[in-house]
């Protein structure tokens, strides 16, 4: 397989970037809003990641004394990596760049985007933002391992190592077992409950935001889009995962794949508010049966003899 | 110019090298540079060329008729030691000059250079006895090179470690060549896949080479070697010398016919080395420590690789050859990583005076070079893209993915090493975190921190250089393609020829739109950080007032939660001081990873031999009577035993 290049294929995969890219901060306000829901409140409006952002990119900046360039170029180097990981995933039909091993490039600029992020946390000598790093890159190691399972299980089951062609038909016979380890490693990668707590101000407690307590201004807008368009992408793969988008005509295909995401998203949010957070020491242990679950989804898919 | 004379122009400069190295250091360094230029050059030419280089003369060396062979596998590790050879050198004129080291830096220089001849020597023998030869010399130079600081006890102690474990490797090593010659006939080497009878010879060449490899369990000289080594040896140990011990058991595995389970038992090994060693990285405090665990570590991963390669050249699956290439290509890479992170090192220790990771911090303010240097070292070896580990990393992925959609027996191997390569990478990626972040950011946590200095261009030139050759592959893996082609082409065993994967230059051309997309962001972020107005302040500290350096989190902390998990293994030993009182005035905590097979196998088992052999020479004591004793009671028990048996 090798990459289209002609002028069609890029400026439909160019306009399917934009619109990633435009429509990810949507994500962390529907869960928002499904919380208040239950909750019984009104919530901030589902517009409100937005405003934050612009806000945050017309603001100054306040960098500790201690920091190095680092502390500016890993937020910028791990939103490159995502919107490069967000090219490399096809929404509907066929991606914006597609080839054998793309799967791999995936993953491992997730892994960049994490390494940027865990440089920048350090860079500023917090104890906080320290903590926050370790656990980031510990649980990591397990959410790698789910991930790459599954993958596994769409290369078996597709017979392909190109995200493209892996994610056109469904899972098979174990989709709701892959759903099910995909929405972990999407809990625990997207720092939501039960792993990590997007609210909480209490630093001791949290993953994510202990690391970047310390940005502020556009270095903060960069991550904060950064993590809703992981949001987004870990919600695409799991909705393409299951079904099996790619062989739908194209209207159906958008819709279907709105859909998806959309019920992730309020699923994260239901999650989340039915859930606490668990303590530390249980969160391997969940993120190991997201790699299990995994595991299975895989031997299903060797079982079920492919295509 | 043929590779011959460049060959041979290579071993005249380093045999010139020795001559002048122990009174003229700068005609040394210029001969040395020549020296690996020229082989440089034989490399590129038979890489990019193609074809063997063979020697065959009648002059006699070690009673065998001198034979060279010099073909691409050859080539490609030689190009390796070329590159680290001329890289080490340059960076020890400043690391370790005359005038600081009197005496061991003008013979260290002449061992380097016996040392390079020697490894270049391994790599074209082509007859049992002189590859023997090559490779005592090479092991005895290395000794030299590491025990630089002989005053110092443990680098005896390491130097010791290092000379016995050697000697174990080599004794499989005569075995090995004996024994080839004695079903052969001859001490000739070269291919003799036709004898399947010689297949169980390859147990020997893996105990034999697999101690110079270091992998796990073997590893044990590995991590004091490199630890007390002057770090432009640890950066040559751990990027060439130990490869040395790779090229043994791809040599000879592609050469001689192989057992069934061999490719299993290689690529058990690799994935046991690479999840243990990066564990072990993870618990240490040391700095040259950890990064020798993580030779144990891309050891494993490197041998992945080799190990699918071995099995699919059985079935002639096409996909071995990517996991194959991708091995091969990690010889280089880590080579080239491995190397900028311990001259890296190496500037730190340098420049603070210290291994010891809970007293550096805050370097990159005073080194920012360095840290830089670093960093990129870092990204490469966790195998992120867009550098080089991604890029062997990922053909390695690619053979296991392929084999898992092919669904033979290699299957059900390729899935566990495809999720233990991915922990294994996740691991690294969270050691070189905690290094980066420990080391060279925050706050100074002690005062030879602070008064830290930036290193001069000669130990600067050999990391911007090694740094410059990990992006290079990153960015046009392609262009370095044919290498490993060719190095797989000659390794052995017929097979389908898959080619080149189709998609390593789209993941080139990614890799350049990645990179060039992450600096151009950095910069527009950091113009737009300047246009809104930038103010500094401490850093937020839960509204604590008087923050200090030593409230960072420390590594043994950063990689606790991981630790934890590999506590089964590691078996660390703590000792605590707790506070006591109301105002306690003293509270400490120490911990210590032991190298755990070496303190808890390997030790007790030589102890046990000591004690029986103790306890057997008590009966060597000289007293006459007693051997009297001895003698009457043996012929006692011989009569005993005819008259048992009954006499015919």
């Amino acid at each position: 397989m090798t990459a289209d290049l002609n002028l069609l294929a890029v400026m439909e995969g160019a306009s399917r970037l934009v619109a990633c890219l435009l429509l990810a901060p949507l994500l962390p306000g529907i869960i928002n809003k499904v919380k208040a829901w239950v909750a019984g409140r009104r919530g901030p409006p589902v517009a409100q990641l937005y405003y934050d952002l612009a806000r945050l990119w017309r603001k100054g900046v306040v960098l500790s004394t201690a920091v190095s360039p680092a502390h500016v170029a890993g937020p910028a180097v791990a939103w490159v990596a995502l919107v490069a990981a967000a090219v490399l995933l096809p929404a509907g039909s066929g991606a914006a760049l597609s080839f054998q091993g793309d799967a791999l490039l995936f993953i491992y600029l997730l892994a960049l985007a994490r390494f940027a992020t865990a440089i920048a946390a350090l860079d500023t000598g917090s104890a906080f933002e320290g903590m926050g790093a370790a656990r980031e890159v510990s649980y990591a190691v397990l959410a790698e391992a789910a991930l790459i399972t599954a993958l596994l299980a769409l290369a078996v089951h597709s017979g392909s190592v190109s995200l493209a062609s892996m994610l056109v038909p469904s899972a098979g016979a174990g989709s709701a077992l892959l759903a099910a380890g995909l929405f972990t490693v999407l809990l625990a990668e997207n720092c939501r409950v039960p792993f990590d707590d997007p609210n909480t101000h209490l630093e001791l407690t949290m993953i994510h935001e202990a690391m970047v307590l310390d940005h502020s201004g556009p270095p903060l807008a960069a991550i904060l889009h950064g993590a809703a368009l992981k949001l987004l992408l870990f919600s695409v793969l799991l909705t393409e995962a299951v079904l099996p988008i790619g062989k739908l005509e194209p209207l159906p295909a958008a819709a279907a794949l709105a859909g998806g995401v959309l019920a992730t998203a309020v699923g994260a949010g239901l999650v989340e508010s039915l859930l606490a957070r668990f303590a530390f020491r249980r969160v391997p242990l969940l993120l190991t049966t997201a790699f299990l679950l995994c595991l299975f989804a895989l031997l299903a898919a060797w079982k079920g003899g492919g295509l | 110019m043929t590779p011959g004379i460049l060959l041979a122009v290579a071993g005249i400069c380093l045999v010139a090298g020795i001559a002048v190295a122990l009174r003229f250091a700068r005609a040394w360094l210029c001969l040395t540079l020549a020296g690996c230029a020229a082989a440089l050059g034989a490399c590129a030419w038979v890489l990019a060329g193609g074809g063997t280089w063979e020697l065959k003369t009648a002059f006699p060396v070690g009673g065998e008729a001198l034979r060279l062979q010099f073909d691409g596998l050859s080539a490609f590790f030689m190009a390796l030691i070329s590159v680290l050879g001329g890289a080490g050198a340059a960076y020890a004129r400043e690391y370790w000059p005359d005038s600081r080291h009197p005496h061991s830096a003008a013979t260290g220089r002449a061992w380097w250079s016996l040392m390079l001849l020697c490894m270049g020597a391994v790599l074209v023998a082509a007859n049992g006895l002189q590859f023997l030869v090559a490779w005592e010399l090479f092991t005895v130079s290395a000794y030299f090179l590491i025990t630089r600081e002989r005053q110092r006890r443990e680098v005896r102690a390491a130097g010791w470690l290092y000379l016995a474990a050697s000697h174990a490797g080599t004794l499989c090593l005569f075995g090995f060549f004996a024994l080839l010659a004695a079903r052969t006939g001859s001490w000739a080497l070269g291919p003799m896949r036709g004898q399947p009878e010689l297949a169980p010879l390859f147990w020997l060449v893996l105990a034999g080479f697999g101690v110079k490899a270091g992998f796990f369990p073997l590893h044990i000289w590995l991590p004091s070697a490199h630890a007390t080594a002057p770090s432009h040896v640890s950066a040559i140990l751990s990027g060439a010398a130990i490869k040395m011990g790779i090229y043994g058991i791809v040599r000879f595995g592609g050469w001689l016919p192989v057992p069934a389970a061999a490719g299993w038992t290689v690529a058990a090994v690799g994935a046991a080395s690479a999840v243990l060693g990066v564990a072990f990285a993870l618990a240490q405090h040391d700095l040259k420590r950890l990064l020798a665990y993580h030779s144990v570590e891309n050891i494993g991963i490197i041998l992945l690789g080799v190990g699918f390669g071995l099995v699919a050249a059985r079935t002639q699956a096409p996909w071995g050859q990517f996991a194959l290439a991708g091995g091969l290509l990690h010889i280089w890479n880590h080579g080239l990583f491995k190397a900028l992170l311990f001259l890296g090192a190496g500037s730190v220790l340098h420049a603070t005076g210290t291994r010891e990771m809970s007293r550096l911090g805050g370097l990159w303010q005073k080194m920012p070079w360095t840290a830089a240097c670093f960093g990129l070292g870092a990204a490469a070896i966790a195998g992120l893209p867009p550098l080089n580990g991604f890029v062997s990393e990922w053909l390695v992925y690619l053979g296991f993915f392929d084999a898992v959609s092919a669904r033979g027996t290699a299957a059900w191997a390729a899935i566990p090493g495809a999720v233990l390569l991915a922990v294994t990478g996740a691991l690294a990626l969270a050691c070189f975190v905690k290094v980066c972040g420990v080391v060279f950011l925050g706050l100074p946590r002690s005062a030879a921190a602070e008064r830290a200095h930036e290193n001069g261009r000669w130990m600067r030139a050999p990391m911007l250089a090694l740094g410059a050759a990990c992006v290079a592959i990153g960015l046009a893996p392609l262009f370095f393609w044919p290498a490993v082609a060719r190095a797989t082409e000659v390794w052995g065993p017929a097979r389908a020829d898959a080619g080149c994967p189709a998609s390593l230059g789209i993941l080139g051309a990614a890799n350049v739109a990645i990179a060039a997309v992450a600096l151009l962001g950095a910069a527009a972020l950091w113009r737009r950080v300047r246009r809104n107005g930038l103010r500094r302040a401490v850093t937020w500290d839960c509204g604590y007032a008087a923050p200090t350096a030593r409230m960072q989190y420390t590594a043994g902390s950063f990689a606790a939660t991981i630790t934890e998990w590999f506590e089964w293994i590691l078996c660390r030993e703590r000792t605590a001081r707790p506070p006591e009182g109301l105002f306690p005035r003293s509270a400490g905590r120490r911990e210590h990873t032991p190298e755990t097979v070496l303190d808890r196998m390997v030790r007790p088992a030589a102890a046990g031999v000591m004690a029986v052999s103790a306890a057997a020479r008590r009966l060597q004591h000289g007293r006459l009577q007693a051997y009297i004793l001895y003698v009457v009671l043996a012929l006692a028990a011989l009569g005993l035993l005819a008259a048992a048996g009954g006499v015919r």
